[in-house]
């Protein structure tokens, strides 16, 4: 009896204390972070590129998809739309094209952290949950 | 069968009766930690020691938002505890200093259904932890009430000058609409205007600080030093995006000694220096710390207050959608802007972005506005 009635709180404290999402919106900053992380440990100036170049990619994939989402709405759409036109910007820099002079390749580690601190600065906290969680999701079964 | 179910039925509700006695002990317990707890403490203080405090500083982080940063190493940090740890560590390095540190921080609960309390309040007088508690913040429109409150319980009614300051470290503070500030409660509003009616609650009874510093991204715009004008003498402000590792806090510590002279104006170029240097360090995007001397500047902010009022009501009316067509940009780019006094009483820390659109601009004027983006 007294063990069926501890076995019945845990349970529900268990139940109780399930973690409320909270916001996940690091996410964003942390996946480009870990893509930095790659670059600074190797040493080989294309290999840095070719991480670089796929991690901007690869976001801007998801945020395609997750832009045109029916659960998106207006607001997110426009808060996703100017992420993806800084994220076209970088890679544009890390190429050389529309304009841009082509990141050398010892800045390349320097540039690594120009990405993650302008993400860091970026709009993210006018996206709502929704689009958050959706952008989180589709980086771990897309990427 | 039968026994087995209603044992069964008997021990859950057995459970659900512990724990709601359980529950009910902890509401109890929560109901005792209200905002409305006494304030017994400014009792404790002697007369000796609230004659040596020359220095007050109410020192407000917002830490209901997105402030995860990385270092170069790729070390993760919150913002607003790293800015509260600085903040401690100025309130203890100050003898002859009282400092309020308020942490606002996001909705909890307690196993889910427990509002807990999301303001911290810490109080230091000459060095020493005086008290600190929990305290609810505004549940609707934030207006610093329940700060003011505890501002104006604890602070020293000394006779002799005090050198006072106000520092804010958060994210843009809005001039426009201001939902979604609070991260955890996304219908509650806080713009410019609320941060302007809670700085006169501040200074009800005294004169307007020495010096604010709003350590935020886009702080330097003719509408936010207007705004904030009749609270200061001296702000420090960044006109453009200020990376969340923020001002350095560190030159607040020994006041004593690096204000000895009690030189507000010359100290926060002091303070405005170490931080540019300190951010300039590491930080790959522009970094623009700018020392705005109020009176000063009041000539220029007349001069472009109707513009700039303009184009807050034109935005103000403007859907999320005409936003994609809008961007900051230094005055300077304006013509509207480019007066004889736009470089009078301001003193600008800048440095570009090492990469990007804008690296090759080598000055900013101090002042951010708006433009319409030519597509």
């Amino acid at each position: 009896m007294k063990a069926r009635i501890a076995f019945g709180f845990i349970i529900m404290m268990f139940v109780l204390s399930l973690p409320v999402i909270a916001g996940g919106k690091g996410e964003l900053q942390k996946y480009f972070n870990d893509a930095a992380n790659k670059v600074k440990a190797t040493e080989n100036a294309s290999e840095k590129r070719t991480i670089l170049n796929e991690s901007l990619k690869d976001m801007s994939k998801v945020l395609n998809v997750v832009q045109s989402s029916p659960l998106i709405s207006k607001d997110d759409g426009i808060a996703i739309g100017r992420i993806k036109a800084t994220l076209q910007e970088n890679q544009d820099e890390l190429t050389g094209s529309n304009g841009y002079q082509r990141v050398s390749d010892n800045q390349l580690n320097n540039y690594s952290n120009y990405i993650v601190q302008n993400m860091e600065q970026a709009e993210t906290i006018t996206i709502s949950l929704v689009a958050l969680l959706l952008i989180i999701i589709l980086v771990v079964l897309l990427v | 069968m039968p026994n087995l179910a209603s044992r069964l039925v008997k021990d859950c509700l057995c459970s659900m009766l512990v724990v709601s006695i359980c529950c009910g002990a902890l509401l109890i317990l929560l109901a005792s930690c209200s905002a409305n707890i006494p304030l017994q403490r400014k009792a404790q203080q002697t007369e000796e020691s609230v004659l040596e405090v020359k220095y007050s500083i109410v020192c407000v982080i917002h830490g209901d938002g997105d402030y995860l940063y990385h270092d170069t190493s790729g070390n993760e940090y919150k913002a607003d505890e790293e800015a509260l740890a600085g903040a401690i560590k100025v309130a203890q390095q100050n003898p002859n200093a009282e400092v309020f540190i308020f942490h606002q921080k996001p909705k909890r609960h307690f196993l889910l259904l427990f509002p807990l309390q999301d303001g911290e309040f810490s109080y230091y007088r000459n060095g020493q932890l005086i008290t600190n508690e929990l305290y609810w913040r505004d549940s609707e429109q934030s207006h610093f009430e329940h700060e003011v409150e505890l501002y104006h319980h604890f602070r020293v009614d000394s006779q002799r000058e005090i050198v006072s300051m106000f520092l804010y470290y958060g994210h843009e503070i809005p001039e426009y609409g201001g939902a979604g500030y609070d991260a955890s409660y996304p219908n509650r509003k806080f713009t410019i205007k609320d941060l302007t009616i809670g700085l006169e609650d501040f200074t009800r009874d005294s004169a307007r600080f020495d010096l604010i510093i709003l350590s935020t991204c886009f702080g330097g715009t003719p509408y936010t030093i207007g705004a904030l004008g009749p609270f200061a003498k001296t702000i420090i402000a960044s006109p453009e995006n200020l990376h969340l590792s923020y001002f350095d806090l560190s030159s607040l510590a020994r006041l004593e000694l690096r204000m000895r002279d009690g030189d507000v104006p010359t100290f926060a170029k002091r303070f405005a220096h170490q931080a540019f240097d300190r951010l300039t360090t590491d930080i790959q995007t522009a970094v623009s710390v700018v020392v705005y001397d109020v009176d000063r500047v009041q000539e220029f902010l007349r001069s472009v207050h109707t513009i700039y009022t303009n184009k807050l009501t034109t935005l103000k009316g403007e859907t999320p959608t005409f936003l994609v067509t809008i961007e900051h940009c230094d005055c300077a780019e304006l013509p509207a802007y480019m007066l004889p006094t736009m470089q009078e009483g301001v003193d600008i820390f800048y440095r570009p972005a090492h990469f990007g659109r804008s690296k090759q601009k080598q000055n900013h004027s101090g002042w951010e506005c708006w433009r319409d983006i030519i597509p």
